[in-house]
C-alpha cells in the first residue's frame, strides 16, 4: 500500500507543478502585457505554445550530446518535484531534504550545460558561462538561507520544517522568524528566476537567448515545460521555508502565486546588468543581507 | 529499390475512424494560436512592426510574440527590399528553422522590386527563391495590415493549408536552380535540405535534378573553418570573380 501511495504520489506530483506552472507562465505574460499596457496572451497560450513546439515536423539534433541535455534538464526538474512538498503530497520529500533539493536544482543547469555544448554555437556557449557564472552568484546566499533555516527549525527536512510553522500558527512563519533572511530569500529567488537585471544569461537582443539559441522545437518545448517547473519550483520553495507551506491547496496556492508575482512585476522596470555587475551586486546586497541575517538568527 | 518511383496518392482522410484526425488537428490547432516571428527587418516595413508588438495593437493577444533565432521561430517576416546579399542570409535563415515554417513578404519590394525595380542589386520576386506563404502588399503595409495578414495565415494555419515549406523540399531544384543562377554555380548552404527530404519522407518529383547534381559537383565539406561559405575566405575561382 505503501508504495503505491509513493508512486501515486511521484507521478501526480510534477503533473501538477506543471499545471500550476502554466498558470504561473500565463500570470508571468500577463503581469509583463498589462504593465505594458497591453492585453497580453489569451487563457491557454503557454500550453498551445508548447504542444505546437512538441508537434514539429522537422528539426534538427546536434547530435547525441544534445538530446540527453534536454531529457537532463526536464528530468532534473521533474525530480526535483518530486522532492518537494505540497498539500497532500509528500512523495519523496522524507527521503531527501533540503540540501538534496538545493543539489537536484542544480542538475537542469548542468544539463543545459552539456547540451548546449555539442551545438558549437558561440552564443550559447557564452550564455551557458554567463548562465553558470550566476548560479555561482545566488548559490551562495541560496546556501546561507538554508544554514539559517537549518539553525532556526533544527532541520532541513522539508515536511519538518512546515509541520512546525504549521503547528505554532502564523507567528512562527520564517517571515516572522526571520525577516531579514526571507528579504534575502526573496531576492535570491528573483536572480534564480533569471529576471531583470539579471537575466544576463538570456539576453535576447545580446546573445540570441543564451543556452536557447539552437533549442528549436522539441527541445525548446521541453525548455517551456521546464520554465513552468522553474517558476513553481521557486515559488514553492520559498512559501516552504518562509511562510508556512499550505494546508489545503486554497490556503496554499494563493500564497506561490504572491511570492512568484513579486519578481513578475519589479522586472519589468529594469534594464540588464552585465554579467560582472550583476554578480558583484548579487554578492554584495542579498549576500551582506542574508550574512545580517544569519547573525542575527546565530545571536 | 528502383530508380523510378511510384506516386501513390494518400488523400487525407479520416480512414472511417472519426478520431483518426484528432491529434493532427489539435495540433493544427495550436500551431494557428501560437506563432513565433522571426524578423528579418533590413527593409523599410519593419518600422510598421513595433506598433504591431506593443500596446497600440498588440500581437501578443493573438499568440505571435517575437523570437531570436531562427530555431525557435515559426515565420519568417521579411519586410521590405531583398538585396542579392541580403538573399543569401535569408536562405541560410530560413534553411535552419524548423518546419512547418512560414515565410511572410510584406512591403511591395518582396513582391515585385518595388520602387528598386530597377536596381542591379535587388531581387525582384521573393517566392523565386523562397516558398513565400504569404504577401502583405503595401509601401509600407499598415499595422492593421500586417495583422489581418498573420490572421488570414493563422486561418490557413488551422485549415492545415499551409504547407508552402513542403514544396521548398518537393520542388528543391527548381529553387536551387534560380539560387544558383544569382550567386553563381558554387553556392551552398550548411543546411543539407535533400538530406533533411529523404529523411523525412519528402521527396517530391523536383528534389532532385541537374541543380542538385551541380551543388554536388562543387560542394564542400562544412566543417572546414578555412574554407567558410561565403565571405572573406571564400576561394572563388577567376572565372567567377566579378
Amino acid at each position: 500500500m505503501d508504495w503505491q501511495v509513493l508512486l501515486l504520489d511521484i507521478v501526480l506530483m510534477p503533473l501538477l507543478a506543471f499545471i500550476v506552472g502554466l498558470l504561473m507562465v500565463l500570470m508571468m505574460r500577463r503581469v509583463r502585457a498589462r504593465l505594458e499596457r497591453r492585453i497580453g496572451p489569451p487563457f491557454f497560450q503557454p500550453l498551445y505554445d508548447i504542444i505546437k513546439l512538441y508537434g514539429k515536423d522537422i528539426q534538427i539534433s546536434h547530435g547525441f550530446i544534445h538530446d540527453l541535455g534536454i531529457i537532463m534538464v526536464v528530468g532534473g526538474y521533474i525530480t526535483v518535484e518530486m522532492f518537494l512538498p505540497v498539500p497532500g503530497f509528500v512523495g519523496l520529500a522524507e527521503k531527501g531534504d533540503l540540501i538534496a533539493l538545493a543539489y537536484l536544482m542544480m542538475v537542469p543547469m548542468l544539463g543545459m550545460a552539456l547540451g548546449v555544448g555539442q551545438c558549437a554555437n558561440p552564443n550559447g556557449s557564452i550564455g551557458i558561462s554567463r548562465a553558470l557564472t550566476a548560479m555561482l552568484g545566488y548559490d551562495i546566499p541560496f546556501v546561507l538561507v538554508i544554514v539559517a533555516v537549518a539553525a532556526m527549525y533544527g532541520t532541513t527536512s522539508l515536511p519538518e520544517i512546515i509541520a512546525i510553522q504549521q503547528q505554532g500558527g502564523m507567528a512562527t512563519w520564517g517571515v516572522a522568524t526571520m525577516p531579514v533572511m526571507a528579504v534575502a530569500g526573496l531576492i535570491t529567488t528573483h536572480v534564480m528566476l533569471a529576471k531583470e537585471p539579471f537575466e544576463t544569461y538570456i539576453a535576447p537582443a545580446e546573445i540570441a537567448t543564451g543556452p536557447m539559441v539552437e533549442m528549436g522545437g522539441k527541445f525548446m518545448g521541453g525548455l517551456f515545460v521546464v520554465q513552468t517547473f522553474q517558476v513553481y519550483t521557486a515559488g514553492v520553495l520559498y512559501v516552504t521555508l518562509f511562510l508556512g507551506g499550505g494546508e489545503n491547496w486554497l490556503v496554499f496556492l494563493p500564497k506561490i502565486f504572491a511570492v512568484v508575482f513579486i519578481p513578475f512585476a519589479v522586472t519589468i522596470v529594469f534594464p540588464r546588468y552585465k554579467a560582472g555587475e550583476g554578480l558583484l551586486w548579487v554578492w554584495k546586497w542579498p549576500t551582506g543581507i542574508a550574512l545580517l541575517g544569519l547573525a542575527l538568527i546565530l545571536m | 529499390m528502383s530508380d523510378k518511383q511510384i506516386s501513390i496518392p494518400v488523400a487525407a482522410g479520416t480512414g472511417g475512424s472519426p478520431y483518426a484526425g484528432v491529434f493532427d488537428r489539435l495540433i493544427d490547432f495550436c500551431r494557428a494560436r501560437s506563432l513565433f516571428l522571426l524578423h528579418y527587418c533590413t527593409g523599410c516595413g519593419a518600422i510598421e512592426l513595433p506598433p504591431a508588438m506593443t500596446s497600440r495593437y498588440d500581437m501578443e493577444r493573438l499568440g505571435i510574440q517575437p523570437m531570436a533565432t531562427p530555431r525557435q521561430a515559426d515565420i519568417l517576416l521579411v519586410t521590405g527590399y531583398v538585396a542579392t546579399k541580403t538573399l543569401k542570409r535569408i536562405i541560410l535563415t530560413y534553411e535552419q528553422m524548423s518546419a512547418p515554417r512560414y515565410v511572410i513578404g510584406i512591403c511591395s519590394c518582396t513582391v515585385n522590386g518595388g520602387m528598386y525595380w530597377q536596381s542591379y542589386a535587388t531581387v525582384k520576386k521573393l517566392n523565386e527563391y523562397l516558398p513565400v506563404d504569404m504577401y502583405i502588399a503595401g509601401c509600407m503595409p499598415r499595422p492593421e495590415a500586417v495583422i489581418t495578414g498573420l490572421q488570414q495565415l493563422m486561418d490557413r494555419i488551422e485549415a492545415g493549408r499551409a504547407d508552402a515549406w513542403r514544396d521548398y523540399y518537393r520542388r528543391y531544384d527548381h529553387y536551387l536552380g534560380k539560387q544558383q543562377a544569382l550567386f553563381g554555380k558554387h553556392w551552398q548552404t550548411p543546411s543539407d535540405i535533400i538530406g533533411e527530404a529523404r529523411q523525412f519522407d519528402l521527396l517530391g518529383p523536383d528534389t532532385l535534378g541537374e541543380h542538385t547534381t551541380l551543388l554536388e559537383q562543387y560542394q564542400q565539406p562544412l566543417e572546414m573553418p578555412s574554407t567558410p561559405v561565403f565571405g572573406h575566405g571564400r576561394d572563388v575561382p577567376e572565372d567567377e570573380r566579378s
